[in-house]
């Protein structure tokens, strides 16, 4: 296995049907011990189980990647845990949802631009989506270069690309914004880390239907989702959380060896940088 | 890591006969993939096909810039081989192969503007660019009916960030590439079928190890180096992982997409 006896924080990863859900099953299957760091305490024993019964030690520890001495203590304790860190996932994020008073709250209806949206909203966005991420590497940092072999991934969106159109709801402007400002903090972060070995790259999903989708989807009806109708993809339908978990997983093994720095957009053709 | 959604299928890999195209039919054999090996360079073919004992492999020995041998090659993979899922058109380079000249000497440096002539203009368009539309022209039909199918095509560095290392030639061909690529993704993707193009940064093969980087000077290479973030040259098989993975499961999702795989020298727009 590729990534036998790794150790993989993975942020966001408690609630089923999410992709750092799949993405930590996906590491565990490939022989990595798995950090969870989530808020989404409810999680935890699930995902506990499932890690072990796929052979491998999980330890959940709950954290606000939003707040800089929550992400430093979850790190402090992994690496306490396991001994070691290899692998960074940052999957924590949303447009919606996304603070631990709203963490199973329905999506928001209408539209929120930058024009429209509160200094709340804008603030939390990027807190959660771009200093979270950012929190985490710099905390993480250190045990990757002794690791050597080390990887991160993070997520952007397709909406990083191309911004979210008025009228579109269930993404929003700031989200937008944050998600560019990850796909800079990988490029300068693989230039930071490629020294030691460590690659760092990202990936930019479109739709896809995590159960944070289909509540999305549910409230808004297929033609109204963020990306506008699902027809309108060149591809004819969302991403599944299987394929993205298993292109996320790949990033951090041998398939990718030479890739870091780079931003894989997985969008069924709807936006082509 | 452990791919699925590859064994059993057939994949045809133009260039096949050497360097990333080796590798690529190596890491996909692995993966029990079944192989159309195409080339120009019969006496790589059969070396290759010699390393691959075992693996269910056809070779077909093509022109691949003559529009005649290519429908024939599309004619005959589907009954040789078996129903393509997988198109994988590594062929092209900085030299234009031919039947007569299968395995061309890599220059040695690269060309200024005034130096491409007319007809090397033509010929390294056609090698890079006009091969992968005939190919994909060619086997598109059969992959529609199926309703499935992946197709990489390979632009380069040269296009995505300029070099100075090959010419404009080159350059302006492996762009084409990657318009070709989104146009057919979005032709395509209602059929299912997925296209991108991987834009490899600096491999280092045999043959390019024996041209221009076997002659530049120590400080030029360790210069070159030194400029890439992972601190290495690439390796075909750092190519050939994406392939696989591509190809597989976790594929699925990705199309219209031009990936970056030099080492950190470039990250994309």
């Amino acid at each position: 296995m590729d990534l036998e006896n790794k150790v993989a924080i993975v942020t966001g990863a408690a609630k089923p049907d999410s992709i750092g859900h799949a993405v930590a099953l996906g590491l565990a299957h490939e022989g990595a011990d798995i950090v969870v760091a989530d808020l989404y305490e409810a999680g935890f024993p699930e995902i506990t189980r499932a890690v072990g019964a796929a052979g491998r030690h999980c330890h959940c520890i709950r954290t606000d990647v939003a707040d800089q001495s929550s992400v430093e203590a979850m790190v402090r304790q992994a690496a306490d845990r396991f001994g070691r860190l290899d692998i960074l996932v940052n999957a924590a994020g949303g447009s919606w949802g996304i603070t631990p008073e709203d963490l199973t709250a329905p999506p928001r209806r209408g539209f929120v631009g930058l024009t429209n949206c509160s200094l709340d909203d804008w603030r939390t966005i990027l807190a959660v989506n771009l200093e979270g991420a950012f929190y985490c590497a710099r905390a993480v940092a250190p045990y990757l270069r002794e690791s050597r072999g080390g990887a991160i991934v993070n997520f952007a969106s397709v909406v990083a690309r191309r911004g979210v159109a008025p009228g579109s709801e269930g993404s929003s402007g700031p989200y937008a914004v944050a998600k560019a400002g990850i796909i800079a903090l990988t490029k300068q972060l693989a230039l930071e880390l490629g020294a030691y070995g460590t690659r760092v790259n990202c990936v930019a999903p479109g739709v896809v239907m995590s159960g944070r989708a289909r509540r999305l989807m549910a409230a808004l009806g297929e033609e109204r989702g963020p990306e506008g109708a699902i027809s309108t993809i060149p591809i004819g339908r969302a991403g599944t959380v299987d394929e993205i978990a298993r292109l996320v997983v790949a990033l951090c093994g041998g398939e990718t060896s030479y890739m870091t720095g780079v931003t894989i957009d997985a969008n069924g053709a709807s936006y082509m940088a | 890591m452990r791919l699925s959604g590859l064994e059993g299928r057939v994949a045809v890999v133009t260039g096949a006969a050497s360097g990333i195209g080796q590798a690529v039919v190596h890491r996909l054999a692995r993966e029990g993939v079944r192989l159309a090996l195409v080339d120009v360079y019969e006496a790589g073919l059969k070396q290759l096909s010699q390393e691959l004992a075992g693996v269910v492999a056809q070779q077909f020995v093509a022109d691949l810039t003559d529009p005649s041998e290519v429908t024939d090659l599309a004619k005959r993979v589907p009954d040789e081989v078996g129903e393509v899922s997988f198109l994988i058109n590594v062929a092209g380079g900085p030299v234009a192969p031919s039947h007569q000249d299968p395995l061309p000497k890599l220059p040695d440096r690269a060309f200024p503007i005034e130096e491409i002539d007319d007809l090397s203009w033509a010929r390294i368009l056609a090698t890079n660019l006009t091969t992968a539309f005939l190919v994909c022209r060619a086997f598109v039909p059969r992959m529609k009916a199926r309703r499935s199918g992946r197709i990489i095509n390979f632009s380069s560095i040269a296009a995505r960030r300029g070099s100075d290392r090959v010419g404009v030639h080159y350059a302006a061909a492996k762009g084409g590439v990657i318009g070709l690529t989104k146009t057919l993704a979005l032709e395509l993707g209602p059929y299912g079928i997925t296209v991108n193009a991987i834009a490899p940064g600096y491999i280092n093969t045999e043959r390019i190890a024996a041209g221009a980087w076997g002659r530049q000077a120590p400080e030029q290479h360790s210069a070159l180096v030194e400029a890439i973030p992972l601190g290495r040259l690439g390796r075909p098989d750092d190519i050939a992982g994406i392939i696989a993975l591509l190809c597989s499961d976790a594929g699925g999702y990705i199309s219209g997409a031009t990936i970056d795989i030099n080492g950190g020298l470039y990250f994309g727009p």
